[in-house]
């Protein structure tokens, strides 16, 4: 199921004074670092046991249509049981695509916060640009895209319990998404 | 490229020179001679199911409209505006009544006929100095449909898709009919690999001898209910007029207990049972195989599988799901990949969401087995566009012994048509091939000019495909 995107036009971001929003940019920048070293067991750790983990097919469509992603069609649609499969196949011997691994490497940047009005819960908007390299002399490939995260405190500590990711490409130009975003 | 004839005859032999997963001048040959008279998959009628919806798609560099016009029928209508030339309809999907260039604002119905030319009076001096009557965007010059598969071909004189599809459409049914109102498709994912087109389409027509290596990881994780990929073995390979494809052995059983066992719940099984033909019935009652992956020339596979999709490993419950794509060409070294999930239109909600899971988690951007599929490819292209690449030539003769003799006889009772064999073989590739061998051959189609609105007389211009009156 395509997570709706979040409307945030009349929501006002928490100042980056807030503790709050510091907590949820750390988590974030953390979070990359796993990411870029792959390091996917402890990424699993970090999610709540009911994430989503959503990146629809972004699509061209009119402006007056009302959508731009696919109807029905993700890249991604994952709880955490998919997840956990995608993470234990890096972990086999023979997960070829990224066996020698991918360099990785994520940009994250113009992180706002906005209260969810639950408690314990965070909205997090924030930009993402991938950069992989694989081998010694093929292209890199880049991908951007804008995320939206809904991060929740358990036991005192933040975790990703949703995450949209909407790509700014309807076309990917990656051999596959071997990656997470 | 070295003599087209030696290469060619080589091919034919199952000696595949590996050049010619990265030539420019082979690519140039299979633009001309292969892709502008072939069938391609375009769309699926489900994408467009009501009037005035419509896709936007791609034959090599020809970008074409297919809608459903208001009568509900589906066009296929090259998307140049006949000014001139501009794009119509730059969005991928959506619903119009009319496009209208954003260039000088000719617009046309979505049947294709042109309705309004700004200034008609003025500029061209009305009816009498261009004639807007009766001129439509350029129709794909054939187009035909095969259980809401849309096909296009650039050649008006093709023969008639049926005639095209033969008997291969008794496995296509497998995948798209398993209720007369057949199936719905969602996507299609597209992206784009740095991989020949070929390589794609022969893997899904024959190559079960790579599941174990290339997919080993995913039966290392318990995706399948299969302990081992070397299971393939027994299955069947069988080509079939112009597609093939592999097959897994399944347990004894009748029908229905082979149907369950893939995950089939009863109440799609009933509407299998009544759909198909008792010979289609009986490759599963009678042979015990299951269709797995399969291409139809030139670029359209389908993968069906059964993997299981949620964390209720304790029983071993599987969910089926089906995929197919396109293998659109880009260049000799370009590959974009347009994949849909496939599922029939009667299946519960429950059962789509479930299976659209499996589709996911295996195929498509982000499917594992997909992903270890195109790291080969892309490195088999690459290494192809060097000059060592011009001397080797690749060992595409699985299943055949030096004197020509099959390792194993063709199966004898195999309710399937065409010719199959158990056991590992690269059988289907070769007849692949040995097509993509007899088109490069073919003459190029002749091309008919159209000149919108000059003073012509009518037996003097074609009316295939339906344009002017």
């Amino acid at each position: 199921m395509t997570i709706a995107k979040m409307d945030t036009t009349a929501m006002k971001p928490l100042p980056f004074s807030d503790p709050r929003h510091q907590e949820a940019h750390q988590f974030l920048v953390d979070e990359t670092y796993l990411l870029d070293a792959q390091r996917y067991d402890e990424w699993l750790e970090t999610l709540t046991d009911d994430v989503h983990y959503n990146v629809p097919v972004r699509v061209t469509t009119a402006r007056s249509a009302g959508f731009d992603t696919s109807p029905g069609m993700a890249h991604f649609d994952e709880d955490k049981y998919s997840l956990s499969l995608r993470v234990a196949r890096f972990a086999t011997e023979h997960a070829w695509t990224e066996d020698p691994p991918s360099r990785l490497r994520h940009f994250i940047t113009n992180v706002r916060t906005f209260s969810a009005h639950v408690e314990d819960e965070l909205y997090a908007q924030s930009a993402v640009l991938l950069f992989r390299s694989r081998g010694d002399n093929r292209e890199p490939n880049f991908l951007s895209a804008l995320r939206e995260d809904i991060l929740r405190k358990e036991g005192g500590v933040l975790k990703l319990s949703r995450r949209l990711v909407i790509m700014d490409e309807s076309v990917v130009r990656m051999q596959n998404l071997a990656i997470f975003l | 490229m070295n003599d087209l004839s030696q290469m060619l005859a080589d091919v034919r032999r199952g000696m595949i020179p590996a050049y010619v997963y990265n030539d420019d001048e082979v690519f140039q040959l299979e633009k001309e001679h292969l892709f502008e008279r072939s069938w391609i998959f375009v769309a699926h009628e489900s994408e467009i199911p009501d009037p005035g919806d419509y896709v936007v798609r791609r034959v090599l560099e020809d970008s074409f409209i297919v809608a459903r016009d208001e009568g509900g029928e589906v066009r296929v209508m090259f998307n140049m505006c006949l000014h001139r030339g501009m794009q119509i309809c730059r969005a991928e999907l959506g619903n119009a009544s009319h496009f209208r260039c954003s260039y000088h604002g000719w617009s046309y119905r979505n049947d294709g006929r042109l309705v309004g030319l700004p200034f008609h009076q003025e500029a061209y001096g009305g009816e009498d100095g261009f004639s807007k009557n009766g001129q439509t965007l350029l129709p794909a010059p054939a187009m035909e449909i095969y259980n809401g598969l849309i096909f296009v071909n650039l050649d008006p004189n093709a023969q008639p898709l049926r005639e095209f599809l033969g008997e291969f459409t008794y496995y296509l049914d497998f995948y798209i009919s398993q209720s007369p109102e057949g199936a719905e498709v969602r996507g299609p994912q597209r992206w784009r690999v740095k991989s020949n087109w070929k390589i794609g389409a022969e893997n899904a027509a024959g190559d079960s001898y790579h599941t174990p290596q290339t997919h080993r990881s995913v039966v290392e994780i318990g995706l399948f209910r299969e302990p081992t990929g070397s299971k393939r073995k027994e299955g069947a390979l069988y080509w079939c007029d112009k597609g093939g494809g592999t097959t897994y052995k399944l347990p004894p059983g009748s029908f229905r207990d082979r149907l369950r066992y893939v995950g089939y719940p009863d109440e799609m099984i009933d509407r299998i049972e009544a759909t198909w033909s008792s010979a289609q019935k009986r490759l599963i009652s009678d042979d015990g195989f299951m269709i797995s992956a399969a291409t139809l020339f030139p670029t359209l596979s389908f993968v069906h599988n059964w993997p299981k999709v949620d964390a209720n490993t304790e029983d071993d419950k599987v969910v089926p799901f089906i995929t197919m794509r396109v293998w659109q060409p880009i260049s000799a070294t370009e590959t974009e990949v347009l994949s849909w999930f496939v599922v029939d239109k009667n299946a519960t909600e429950e059962f789509k969401n479930a299976s659209y899971k499996g589709y996911l988690m295996c195929f498509g951007s982000t499917g594992m087995f997909e992903q270890d599929d195109v790291e080969n490819w892309v490195s088999i292209t690459t290494l192809a566009g060097g000059s060592m690449a011009k001397r080797l030539l690749l060992n595409s003769r699985m299943g055949l012994r030096s004197t020509d003799k099959p390792v194993n006889e063709p199966l004898a009772d195999f309710h399937g048509p065409g010719t199959a064999y158990v056991g590992y073989g690269e059988f289907n590739q070769r007849a692949l091939l040995r097509e993509w061998a007899d088109c490069l051959e073919r003459p190029l189609a002749e091309v008919e000019q159209v000149a919108m609105g000059a003073k012509v007389s009518k037996s003097s211009r074609s009316t295939k495909g339906g344009f002017g009156n």
